[in-house]
C-alpha cells in the first residue's frame, strides 16, 4: 500500500509538474500545478502523515493556488482563442506512462523482497499535529515569527505599490 | 475482511441515500417555504394519478425535464474544464460527508460498528481541505464558459470563498482547543456531557461567538443569501452557471443543495451535539429501551391513526369538489397513514417492553440517528428561512464584513478561549 501510494503520488506529482511547465495557457498550468500538489499530498499520506497530507491540500491546493488562479484570471480575462481547442491530453499522459510502469514493476518487485517500511527512517511521531506544532512553536519559533513579519512587510509593500500614483507616500 | 467491506459499503450507501433524499426535499421546501413566506400557494400542479403531496411530486418532474433537455454549450468554451467543473463541484459536495458521524455505534453480535464512514484523526481539516477545493469548480466553471457574466460570478465567488475560509477555520479553532481534538467523532462524543448537571456541553454553549462566526462563514461558503452575490439575478444573470444547461446545470443545482445539507450537518455535529439527544445519554436510553420503545410505538401508532381519521374526514367532505382524479388524494393518504398506524400498534403484540440487548442497541441507534437527521433538517430549513427573510449584502459589504469584522472577532475569540483554558486548567 505504501509503495503503491509512493509511486502513484510520485507519478501524479511528476506528470502534473511537467504538464504545468509545458502548457501554454496560464490557467491550464495552474490547474496542472494543483494536480501536482494533490500528488504531493499522496506522498505525505504514504509517509503515514495524514495531517501533513491534508494541510498540503488545504494550504497549497486550496488556498495558494486559488489565489494564483484568481490573479491569473483577473489579468488574463475570459478564455482566449487557443484555449478553446480540444485538450491535448497526450502530453501529461505520456509523462505519466513511465512513472506508472515503474510503480507497477517496483511494487511487484518489492512484494517479493523484505518490506522496507518508512517507519525505520522516520522520527517518532512524524507528521502528527502535536509534533508539527512543537517544531513550529517551540524549536523554530524565532524563524517562524521572522517569516510572519517578512510576509507582513511584503503585504504592506504590495499595498503601497498597489495604490494609485499620486497617493504613494514617497511622492 | 468481508464484513468490514460490507459495513463500509452499507454506511456509504446510507449516507448517499441520506443526501440524495435530502436534496429534492430541500428543493421542495425552498419552493413551498418561499411561497409560504411570500403568501403564495407555491407549486401544486404536478401529480401522479391525482396524488400531488403538496407539490412533492414537482422535484420528479424537474429531474425528468433536466434529463431530457438539450445540452446547449458555448462555442468558445474551454472544452475540458467546462465539462469538468460541474463534476468537481458535485464530488466535493458529496465526499465531505465521509467524516460526519450520524450515530454513536451499533452493537450486533458482539461487533461494534462505529456509525461514521471514515473516522479520520484529522477529520475537521479534511472537511476544510475538501471544501477549499470546491472553489475550483465554481471558479473554473465560470471562467471556462467564456462569458462575461459567468466570469464575473466566478470572480465574486472566488473572492468571497477566500475571504470566509479563514474565518471559518478560525471559528473552529476555539472548539478544537476546548475538546482537545480534531476528530469529529470525539467532538460529538464530548458534547454528550452536562455542565453543572443540567446544561448540555454543546458547542454553542462553550463557543457562542465561534458559532456565530461559523454560521456566517458557512452561509458565505455555500453562496446562499445574504452572501449570494455570485448568482445575483439582477446583476449578473445566474452567475457562474449562466452558460450551463441540462444535466450539467442540474449538477451545479444539486451540488448547491448538497452543500447546504453538509453545512447543516456540520452545524448540528459541531455546535448542537450531533446525534446526542439532550439529557438522554446512551446509558439511560439502553436501560429503559423496552419502556421507551413501547411508548414510542404506541404514540406513533395512535398519532398515525388520528392523522388517518383527519384525512378520511377531508376525503368525505371534499367529495364532488373537483370531479377529477385529485379527489383520490386525501383517501389515499388516509389509507397510508392508517396502515402505518395499524402496523405500529400491531407490533405491540411482539412484546417490545422485553426487548433484548441487540434490540436495545438498534433502538438507541435509530433514536440517535433520527435526532441527528431532525437537527440537520432544522438547519437546512434555516438556510431557506434566512434566504427569504434577510436582504442580501452588496459586494463591498461582504468584503468588509469578512476582513474587517469577522476576521478580528475570530482572532479575539481564539485568544479569549486560550486565556480561559489556561485559567481553567490551573
Amino acid at each position: 500500500m505504501e509503495t503503491f501510494l509512493f509511486f502513484f503520488g510520485g507519478a501524479v506529482l511528476l506528470s502534473g509538474g511537467i504538464a504545468a511547465v509545458a502548457s501554454r495557457s496560464a490557467v491550464n498550468a495552474a490547474c496542472w500545478l494543483v494536480f501536482a500538489f494533490l500528488g504531493a499530498a499522496g506522498l505525505f499520506a504514504a509517509l503515514h502523515a495524514p495531517f501533513l497530507a491534508v494541510l498540503q491540500v488545504l494550504v497549497y491546493a486550496g488556498a495558494v493556488m486559488v489565489l494564483f488562479l484568481f490573479v491569473i484570471m483577473m489579468l488574463e480575462g475570459p478564455v482566449m482563442q487557443g484555449e478553446s481547442r480540444r485538450p491535448r491530453l497526450w502530453l501529461p499522459l505520456l509523462a505519466m506512462a513511465p512513472a506508472v510502469v515503474i510503480a507497477v514493476v517496483a511494487s511487484r518487485a518489492l512484494r517479493t523482497a523484505a518490506p522496507v517500511g518508512f517507519d525505520t527512517v522516520l522520527p517518532d511521531g512524524f507528521g502528527q499535529p502535536l509534533r508539527v506544532s512543537w517544531l513550529l512553536l517551540q524549536d523554530y519559533v524565532f524563524a517562524f515569527q521572522m517569516i510572519a513579519i517578512l510576509l507582513l512587510v511584503a503585504m504592506v509593500g504590495a499595498l503601497a505599490l498597489g495604490r494609485s500614483e499620486r497617493k504613494r507616500p514617497w511622492q | 475482511m468481508v464484513p468490514l467491506v460490507l459495513e463500509a459499503f452499507a454506511k456509504i450507501v446510507f449516507m448517499f441515500l441520506l443526501i440524495m433524499g435530502f436534496v429534492p426535499l430541500l428543493i421542495w421546501a425552498e419552493r413551498k417555504g418561499s411561497a409560504f413566506i411570500q403568501d403564495r400557494t407555491g407549486p401544486n400542479r404536478a401529480a401522479v394519478l391525482g396524488i400531488r403531496l403538496a407539490g412533492l411530486v414537482h422535484p420528479i418532474a424537474d429531474v425528468l425535464k433536466l434529463v431530457f433537455k438539450e445540452d446547449v454549450v458555448p462555442a468558445q468554451r474551454h472544452r475540458f474544464l467546462y465539462a469538468f467543473a460541474p463534476m468537481l463541484v458535485m464530488v466535493v459536495a458529496m465526499s465531505t460527508y465521509a467524516v460526519i458521524p450520524f450515530g454513536d455505534y451499533l452493537e450486533i453480535g458482539g461487533r461494534r460498528i462505529p456509525l461514521v464512514v471514515a473516522d479520520l484523526k484529522v477529520g475537521m481539516l479534511y472537511i476544510l481541505a475538501i471544501a477549499s477545493l470546491g472553489t475550483y469548480g465554481v471558479a473554473l466553471g465560470g471562467w471556462a464558459s467564456n462569458s462575461k457574466y459567468t466570469f464575473l460570478g466566478a470572480m465574486r465567488s472566488t473572492a468571497s470563498m477566500i475571504s470566509y475560509e479563514i474565518t471559518m477555520a478560525l471559528s473552529l479553532l476555539g472548539l478544537f482547543m476546548i475538546f482537545g481534538t480534531l476528530q469529529i467523532t470525539q467532538i460529538v462524543a464530548g458534547q454528550g456531557e452536562l455542565i453543572w448537571g443540567w446544561l448540555p456541553r454543546w458547542g454553542i454553549v462553550v463557543q457562542p461567538v465561534g458559532f456565530l462566526l461559523f454560521i456566517a462563514a458557512v452561509y458565505a461558503e455555500t453562496n446562499r443569501t445574504p452572501f449570494d452575490m455570485t448568482e445575483r439575478d439582477s446583476e449578473i444573470v445566474a452567475g457562474y452557471h449562466t452558460e450551463y444547461s441540462s444535466l450539467k446545470f442540474a449538477l451545479f443545482f444539486m451540488a448547491e443543495y448538497a452543500h447546504m445539507v453538509v453545512a447543516a450537518a456540520l452545524i448540528a455535529a459541531l455546535f448542537f451535539g450531533g446525534y446526542q439527544i439532550p439529557w438522554l445519554p446512551r446509558s439511560l436510553l439502553e436501560a429503559h429501551a423496552g419502556m421507551l420503545l413501547t411508548g414510542s410505538l404506541a404514540a406513533g401508532g395512535g398519532l398515525s391513526l388520528v392523522v388517518a381519521w383527519l384525512y378520511f374526514r377531508r376525503a368525505r367532505r371534499e367529495r364532488g369538489w373537483y370531479n377529477d382524479s385529485r379527489e383520490r388524494e386525501p383517501g389515499f393518504l388516509g389509507a397510508v397513514a392508517a396502515l402505518v398506524g395499524l402496523g405500529l400498534l400491531g407490533s405491540l403484540t411482539l412484546a417490545p417492553w422485553s426487548v433484548g440487548a441487540a434490540g436495545a442497541s438498534i433502538f438507541v441507534t435509530v433514536a440517535q440517528t433520527g435526532c441527528f437527521i431532525a437537527k440537520v433538517a432544522f438547519f437546512a430549513w434555516l438556510f431557506i428561512w434566512v434566504r427569504w427573510t434577510v436582504p442580501s449584502f452588496r459586494y463591498d459589504q461582504v468584503m468588509r464584513l469578512g476582513w474587517q469584522i469577522m476576521l478580528p472577532v475570530g482572532l479575539l475569540n481564539l485568544a479569549a478561549t486560550a486565556v480561559w483554558l489556561v485559567i481553567a486548567h490551573r
